[in-house]
């Protein structure tokens, strides 16, 4: 099949190709090549404001080497980068061990259900990110409802200041925030499971957890490194949700250094740098993506 | 001030920053004076800073002139402001439009550097809400609009300082809008001491014994300005290495001590609960009475401000755009709203207090406008004698102290 589909008519191809490379060209290359040219531009003397500098040529690395000379251990920006490594690791494996299980049920057991189930699960895409974050502020309040269930009414005094620099509420805000991106991708993936092979295993042996183990968690890797990548990437750059629900320096994330170095009148140039650098990182786990799922379809052929 | 979140960061960033690039200005003598002063020149663009004590009377350009006088009020326009959110009353605009026949379009920003960029990009705002710090940009920048007086002769409803005011001597282009002050704000249920009567009551910020109760200004020069007044610096536009490297160490002790929120809802995060004890900014608290929970009353509340005025104190303005479409109805708008009823009814829509002399802290406590409690959260003439003012920095300090900044809201040491 691999084969088969690279020999074909190759102007068809291009033909039906030519849509999304003008996408990206226009969408991602050329915008990424703006932030190149403000990261290595000038600032305008009289405003502050980022001047972008177009020939590659002119370039001035001081913005860029500022960031890079800033993130090693031990340096002012290595625990915001560690920080942000430590809860989108965190907040995934828990997204992870959340959606899988849902999504797994509902497209391998839920039969009649399946219908309503799926139309849950795209529920919470009806209300924006930022009203569900803004909810929890109000439930983590000092006064909230969490707060209030705690004290049982009176008996007992707890007041757990919730929204000042807790690292574990941000996690969990971020986990409660993109487990319905992780959910999707997910039941997609294993609802087209090859029923045939599962069957397969159980007819030579296997039992159910081996079945699961052997056949269901290697055909699905792809799918879960899909899912995965798809709710870490935004993790990476999110800033809002660690700005609602803690806004203290001690839980700040790489997004909240872009944020803040791009409200500072001539720092775009550093947002532009950690934006680079986040860009960079995200980049190498997709390559290994691009393999993995190549590979599986050479699997599947 | 009543703003969403995100909103009011713009107004912070706006009252930071200003300045000037001035060459060209007649002001050379209290330009090299201020260079004198601040060491050794930078090697990015020469600023004139416009201070207290080195006012500057801007030139007009000819190809600038301000309209002639009496001319009639533009007919079925749509007159278009350009303002931070929930920073100015929806009655007086109504008002405005029933008088006037037009339609009042009120845009909002978010951030200052947004709507610096926004106005250079030719957009047809007529009126704008400015800060002093960004005077010498809009000036320099050839953004403004120069001021007919004939139209707004409620002007003489304002503190005398400010039909004078060193940012815009003979208030060329600039008319005030709002007043406030940089204090303390705290509530008594969830810290008993009394903030005000301490000794240093900007310390309290780091006592340990209000960890994850604190909050400082989401503002890099207010909060930084915190830090140097809380160490006896009362230059807060230091460019000194030293006072820089000092201010980042006692963020990082901060940090260490109370873990700060840093952010600029506390009007409404200190009503809520969440902060006990916070940097603020007057209209804030003022603001926080209507964000308390049903129940709790506004007597929790407390603000300080040094009694002798030494503290920050600020200011905004109103200001008319060069690009705009209306310029007769924009300079009625900034005469509606010097009015003192008009004045009035919007510091109680927005929390920050104009400056009209018949507003006086005796008269706001008497008409129980504000409660007693509150009452050093009312701004008085003469804090703008003795309070120290947050300036445009040069591009290389403005630079340092963002260093210092973003370092510490990066968590790091």
């Amino acid at each position: 099949m691999l084969q088969r589909s690279r020999e074909p008519n190759t102007r068809l191809w291009a033909a039906l190709a030519a849509p999304g490379v003008g996408w990206l060209l226009l969408f991602f290359l050329a915008p990424l090549y703006v932030v190149l040219a403000i990261v290595f531009g000038r600032v305008d003397p009289l405003f502050r404001t980022a001047v972008p500098v177009w020939n590659p040529l002119e370039w001035n690395p001081a913005q860029f080497s500022y960031v890079l000379s800033r993130i090693a251990p031990g340096d002012v920006y290595f625990p915001a980068v560690l920080r942000t490594v430590v809860y989108v690791g965190a907040a995934s494996i828990l997204c992870l061990s959340i959606a899988f299980p849902v999504a797994y049920y509902v497209s391998r057991l839920a039969d009649k259900r399946k219908g309503l189930l799926i139309a849950l699960l795209i529920a919470p895409f009806w209300i924006s990110y930022m009203m569900r974050m803004l909810a929890w502020v109000n439930l983590l309040q000092n006064d909230g409802l969490v707060n209030r269930i705690l004290n049982f009414g009176g008996f007992l005094d707890v007041q757990v200041d919730w929204l000042t620099g807790q690292p574990l509420v941000v996690v969990l805000g971020l986990a409660y925030g993109y487990v319905p991106y992780m959910i999707l991708p997910l039941y997609a993936g294993l609802d087209r499971l090859s029923q045939p092979m599962l069957e397969a295993s159980r007819d030579l042996g296997a039992n159910r957890v081996s079945s699961f183990l052997r056949v269901t968690l290697p055909l699905c890797r792809p799918t879960i490194l899909a899912a995965v990548l798809l709710t870490c990437l935004p993790m990476l750059g999110d800033y809002f949700t660690n700005d609602l629900l803690s806004a203290s320096p001690k839980t700040a994330m790489v997004g909240n250094l872009i944020n803040d170095s791009v409200q500072a009148p001539g720092q775009t140039g550093q947002a532009g740098a950690f934006v680079m650098l986040v860009l960079l990182a995200t980049v190498l786990p997709m390559f290994y993506y691009v393999r993995v799922t190549l590979r599986g379809d050479e699997v599947r052929t | 001030m009543t703003v969403p979140y995100g909103a009011g960061q713009s107004r912070r960033q706006f009252l930071q920053r200003a300045a000037i690039l001035a060459a060209t200005v007649p002001t050379m003598g209290a330009f090299l004076a201020a260079c004198s002063k601040e060491g050794p020149t930078s090697s990015g663009p020469t600023l004139t800073i416009a201070k207290p004590d080195s006012p500057v009377k801007w030139d007009i350009p000819a190809d600038n002139p301000a309209i002639a006088d009496g001319m009639a009020p533009e007919k079925g326009a749509t007159l278009k402001i350009y303002n931070y959110a929930d920073y100015l009353s929806p009655q007086a605009i109504k008002a405005f439009e029933d008088e006037h026949g037009c339609t009042v379009e009120v845009s909002t920003f978010n951030d200052g550097d947004e709507a610096i960029t926004k106005l250079r990009s030719g957009v047809d705002f007529d009126i704008y809400n400015a800060n002093y710090t960004e005077m010498s940009r809009l000036v320099t920048g050839g953004l403004l609009r120069p001021l007919n007086h004939s139209y707004i002769p409620n002007i003489s409803n304002v503190w005398p300082t400010f039909t004078n005011p060193w940012y815009d001597q003979g208030w060329q282009f600039t008319v005030p809008y709002t007043i406030y002050t940089t204090g303390m704000g705290w509530r008594t249920d969830q810290v008993p001491a009394d903030i005000g009567a301490l000794k240093n009551p900007y310390e309290s910020l780091w006592d340990p014994a209000y960890k994850d109760k604190t909050a400082i200004l989401d503002d890099f020069h207010s909060a930084m300005a915190l830090v140097l007044l809380k160490q006896g610096i009362t230059d807060v536009n230091t460019s000194s290495a030293d006072d820089l490297k000092m201010v980042g160490e006692q963020l990082t002790a901060l940090v260490q001590a109370t873990s700060p929120k840093v952010t600029i809802t506390m009007y409404s995060d200190l009503p809520a609960g969440q902060i006990g004890l916070s940097q603020m900014w007057s209209g804030d608290i003022i603001n926080a009475q209507s964000y308390l929970p049903e129940g709790v009353g506004t007597e929790i509340l407390r603000y300080w401000f040094p009694t002798d005025g030494k503290g920050l104190v600020d200011n905004d303005m109103l200001v008319t755009l060069k690009g705009g479409k209306n310029p007769v109805l924009a300079h009625l708008f900034l005469n509606h709203m010097l009015d003192p009823d008009v004045a009035k009814e919007n510091f109680s829509a927005i929390g920050y207090q104009p400056p009209q002399n018949t507003i006086t802290a005796d008269s706001l406590v008497e008409e129980e406008f504000i409660p007693e409690n509150l009452r050093s959260a009312i701004v008085k003439p003469e804090y703008f004698d003795a309070g120290y003012r947050i300036l445009e920095l040069d591009a290389d300090n403005d630079a340092a102290w963002h260093n210092v900044w973003n370092a510490f809201n990066a968590g790091g040491s």
